[in-house]
């Protein structure tokens, strides 16, 4: 039986302007898939730019091999990442300067 | 018809049970009681272990989950990776469970594992685990956090960023009759000082339904287990742990902890050489009854900041085990 996980980064958490989730230990798993649900847009057009970040020691961080993606009002947003080493996070940014989002954010796992 | 069991024939299969536990290297190093519930070792796994959250409404909303009980943080598998040497490893094999707080004074990771009792009696938590302040880097500015001293070359300044670990329970019996019983280990005070202590509430928990009734209304990083810090006494001497030195060398320690389900009693704790007798550590009891938590016997471990910087507790393995 294959090992996997999902952890929830970020519950109902208001985001404006820059933000990055919590590192994320992910070495023992082969494949991952981020999940981001955005529950409430500050207008139907909000959109927040979400670019998946790898570190070897969860302390620096570059962004990975990976487009970036972009959310636009309310719904969810998925995408895969692979050969992403030990520590995963989101570098993401909701423009606008008066707009903002409420969140959900997966991290799902898998050997 | 067989031969009643003398006390020669005990003392034969005590040895024989022993020595059984002894050829298994992985569960020789525990002491469980009779009969192992649990043995969780987290290179093959979560095993259960995942993040307490409180309780939400009929449809699901989590902005009705008390603020402070929705950022406990899911725990992780952890290879115990370091910017200085790699990959450190965990006691048994690569991963060991990881707690890890925000960056934020007063944030609690908080990883709990659910379990039910079959019969009241003595339960047993073991555990090898050890505690970490993140190393410092230019993003998470660790170095000129609250804590941060002078290196001495001996004493590292991250020792002083970790605040404090906790090990809990949370057991209802068949009759509604709810507590905790609580150990913390105290590094460091709220001014980030060395107390290196071990400590208990004298008040049980907030929940949810106190919540609801208006009773408490605590901030997001409030202490959940016991919010003023009054309510919480010293147990025993200090003791101070093999944090050796740096916040990127591992030490595994090892703590047993025993209560009693039918006494609602602490017994004792022993980590590495010292045992402290916690027969006389109050266990409160909540004054009102709850329903749908018969036989509830819930584990939770803890990690609390004092400061700015993410604090870790590492767990290697854990074993619970019962007399029933």
């Amino acid at each position: 039986m294959r090992q996997s996980q999902a952890a929830v980064l970020e519950r109902y958490t208001v985001l404006n302007g820059d933000f990055r989730t919590e590192p994320y230990e992910t070495g023992w798993a082969t494949e991952a898939r981020w999940f981001v649900r955005v529950l409430e847009a500050s207008t139907p057009d909000t959109k927040v730019v979400l670019t998946t970040q790898v570190s070897p020691d969860g302390l620096h961080w570059c962004d990975a091999e990976c487009p970036e993606q972009v959310s636009e009002g309310e719904g969810m947003v998925s995408w895969p990442v692979r050969e992403f080493g030990q520590w995963l996070r989101i570098r993401g940014s909701v423009e606008g300067a008066d707009r903002s989002v409420k969140v959900l954010i997966y991290l799902t796992l898998k050997d | 018809m067989g031969s009643p069991t003398t006390d020669a024939d005990t003392a034969i299969a005590g040895h024989l049970r022993r020595a059984m536990l002894d050829a298994d290297p992985a569960l020789s190093r525990y002491n469980p009681l009779s009969r192992i519930l649990v043995f969780d070792q987290f290179n093959s796994g979560t095993h259960g272990w995942t993040e307490l959250i409180g309780n939400h409404d009929g449809e699901g909303n989590l902005d009705t989950v008390d603020d402070h009980m929705r950022d406990f943080r899911p725990p992780q598998l952890s290879s115990c990776t370091f910017f200085d040497v790699g990959t450190h490893g965990a006691m048994t094999g690569t991963y060991a469970l990881k707690v890890a707080t925000r960056p934020v004074t007063g944030h609690t990771a908080v990883a709990i594992r659910r379990l039910t009792m079959a019969k009241k009696g003595r339960v047993q938590f073991e555990t090898y685990f050890t505690y970490k302040a993140e190393a410092a880097s230019e993003e998470n500015g660790a170095s000129t956090q609250a804590g941060a001293g002078e290196w001495d070359g001996n004493i590292h300044p991250s020792e002083q960023q970790f605040g404090a670990f906790t090990i809990a329970t949370d057991i209802c019996d068949d009759r509604g009759e709810r507590y905790h019983t609580v150990m913390r280990y105290q590094n460091t005070d709220l001014d980030n000082r060395f107390t290196r202590r071990w400590m208990y509430p004298v008040v049980p928990e907030p929940t949810p339904r106190e919540h609801l009734e208006g009773k408490v209304k605590l901030g997001p990083t409030d202490d959940f287990t016991a919010p003023n810090p009054q309510d919480w006494k010293p147990v025993g001497e200090s003791q101070s742990f093999c944090y050796n030195e740096v916040p990127t060398k591992v030490n595994w320690h090892y703590l047993r902890w025993q209560i009693d389900t039918e006494a609602r009693k602490n017994i004792e704790l022993q980590v590495n050489d010292r045992v402290y007798d916690l027969r006389d550590v109050p266990v409160p009891v909540y004054e009102e009854r709850y329903d749908s938590l018969d036989n509830l016997l819930n584990f939770y471990v803890s990690a609390r900041t004092h400061t700015g910087v993410r604090n870790f507790l590492f767990l290697d393995s854990v074993l619970v085990s019962v007399d029933w």
